[in-house]
């Protein structure tokens, strides 16, 4: 059942990218910047607790609690700091300036700052549910993916139900689709702005403790998990989060089964070049050029 | 049709001016809206009547000072007008357009609840749903969807869903067909039966001194005539 696990494990990866897109199109929504350091967070959630754990001692439960608050801790931080004089200040910053340049600094400095804390090697936090894989039949479900599926569903679920059933994710998805009308009725966008932005660096963080497992980390592999996000998030126009959501898990499916069946080695190559054309061949429909004309 | 003025000054503004980086839009503007009055901003396009709402409401930056109901407003602030009674009906409505016409309304009891429960049951929510039975078929429909003269009763909706004691409405009838005009003018005097303050900015005075009692006239960025000429045009 080689489909079958191929599929499994598509899905698994795919539910990544898919929570990174929706946080990436969800804080595009508000803040009109691409979150190019998703991947970066997840980096530092698996070798912060990796490195608390295994190096320093500390007992799992606390290594992972000290990472995600000083994962929450940092990002709030950069807001106040960085975000908050590029969007707030008397001199406004507009443009291409803001919606890339940015997250893609913080994106490097993260990676600087893990190579000095966790050095050049592959780690990976460990594994929180230990044992063997479980098995149906032929399908292999290794414990660690169920896990991140279980994330995947609790995180997007909750935050589906509060945009759903809320005045608050009311207000958020407001504040997306109109900034001004937002603020009529008072709602704070800076507030969603610095909240969306500490919590999908908490969820990432969460993702790679979680993921890390089964593909290990260095300090370079947020990077690759950013741009996937990124990529899905794009086949929505970075406006639609329920869009990205379905190609982060296609994008993921896909990826495993070219690797799969085509190539272990350049199931990549051939991936971006199947996206590639399918933008091409479908740009209106795929929502590229509403993320072109914003 | 109109009310007489009934109490003291609902909005008092002094010496307002409002500025877009080196282009002033208001100029000095002093006027009183006492309670209970019916107020007309009336004047030429571009002439800054918007504009005045707009830095009243906290929604741009301004200078002078702004009382509203006799505590002095804070700059900026929109929330805080909103609090203190004062609500925006914006021009061209400024809606969410893939959100419900239902949730476009609720959203304006963010000004005074977080709870969508305690909103829903709310007395100016119901009144604001109730005003609108046009609309009863159509909450379930995207706002973008519905026609402008729906559109606009969802935004004034929303403004009283705020539970304002003076409603600020923008040019409530650019751009509608003159029957669509008329059932918004008749709304606006239904709530200013019930008691709410009204300003109303509009191009065309003739039509703002059907429901108005007082006008406030702009000329270049100021606001040259203050009058209550008891709706008379």
């Amino acid at each position: 059942m080689k489909f079958g696990n191929l599929l499994i494990a598509g899905i698994t990866t795919g539910s990544i990218y898919a929570m990174f897109a929706v946080c990436v199109a969800v804080w595009y929504r508000v803040s009109n910047i691409l979150n190019l350091a998703v991947g970066d967070f997840a980096m530092v959630g698996a070798l912060g607790v990796d490195n608390l754990y295994r190096v320093r001692g500390l007992p799992l439960p606390a290594a992972v609690i000290a990472t995600l608050a000083v994962v929450a801790v940092f990002a709030y931080a950069y807001d106040q700091v960085v975000l908050r004089i590029a969007q707030d200040g008397p001199r406004r910053m507009e443009g291409i300036v803001v919606t890339f340049f940015f997250t893609f600094a913080l994106s490097f400095f993260i990676d600087g700052v893990a190579k000095m804390l966790f050095g050049t090697d592959v780690h990976a936090a460990p594994a929180l549910w230990n044992g063997a894989s479980l098995t149906l039949g032929s399908l292999n479900f290794e414990r660690a993916g169920i896990l991140v599926l279980a994330c995947a569903v609790i995180i997007g679920g909750a935050f589906w139900l509060y945009i759903r059933f809320t005045l608050g994710g009311k207000a958020l998805e407001a504040s997306g689709e109109n900034s001004i009308g937002a603020r009529i009725v008072g709602i704070d966008t800076r507030q969603y702005r610095r909240v969306i932005f500490v919590a999908t660096a908490v969820i990432a963080a969460v993702f790679g403790i979680v993921e890390s497992p089964i593909t290990g980390y260095t300090y370079l592999s947020g990077a690759t998990i950013s741009l996937t996000g990124f990529i899905a998030a794009a086949y929505g126009g970075f406006r639609k989060p329920g869009r990205a959501l379905l190609a982060g898990l296609f994008i993921g499916v896909l990826e495993a089964m070219l690797g799969g069946y085509v190539s272990a080695e350049y199931g990549d190559t051939v991936m971006y070049a199947i996206l590639a054309a399918l933008i091409l061949a479908w740009p209106r429909g795929l929502g590229f050029e509403s993320a072109v004309s914003g | 049709m109109t009310q007489p003025s009934s109490g003291g000054a609902a909005l008092s503004v002094a010496r307002l001016s409002v500025a877009y980086g080196n282009v002033v839009a208001v100029h000095d503007a002093t006027f009183t809206v006492a309670e209970g009055d019916a107020c007309a901003i009336t004047g030429p396009n571009g002439n800054g009547k918007s504009s005045i709402l707009m830095g009243v409401t906290g929604m741009v930056r301004r200078l002078g000072e702004v009382t509203i109901f006799g505590a002095p407003a804070k700059n900026g602030d929109v929330r805080w007008a909103a609090r203190h009674g004062l609500t925006l009906v914006p021009e061209r409505r400024q809606l969410y357009p893939d959100l419900s016409a239902g949730d476009n309304i609720i959203l304006g009891c963010y000004t005074w609840t977080r709870s969508i429960g305690k909103a829903r049951r709310s007395e100016p929510y119901g009144r604001a749903v109730e005003l609108f039975p046009e609309l009863k078929p159509h909450l379930n429909q995207a706002a973008g969807t519905l026609s402008g003269g729906q559109q606009q009763m969802v935004a004034i909706a929303r403004g009283l869903a705020a539970n304002p004691k003076i409603l600020a409405v923008d040019e409530p009838c650019l751009g509608l067909a003159e029957a669509v005009a008329k059932r918004v003018y008749d709304v606006l005097t239904q709530i200013h039966a019930a008691g709410t303050t009204l300003i109303v900015v509009e191009e065309a005075p003739r039509r703002a001194l059907t429901l108005c009692n007082r006008r406030v006239e702009v000329r270049n960025g100021m606001a040259v005539n203050s009058r209550g000429d008891g709706g008379a045009a």
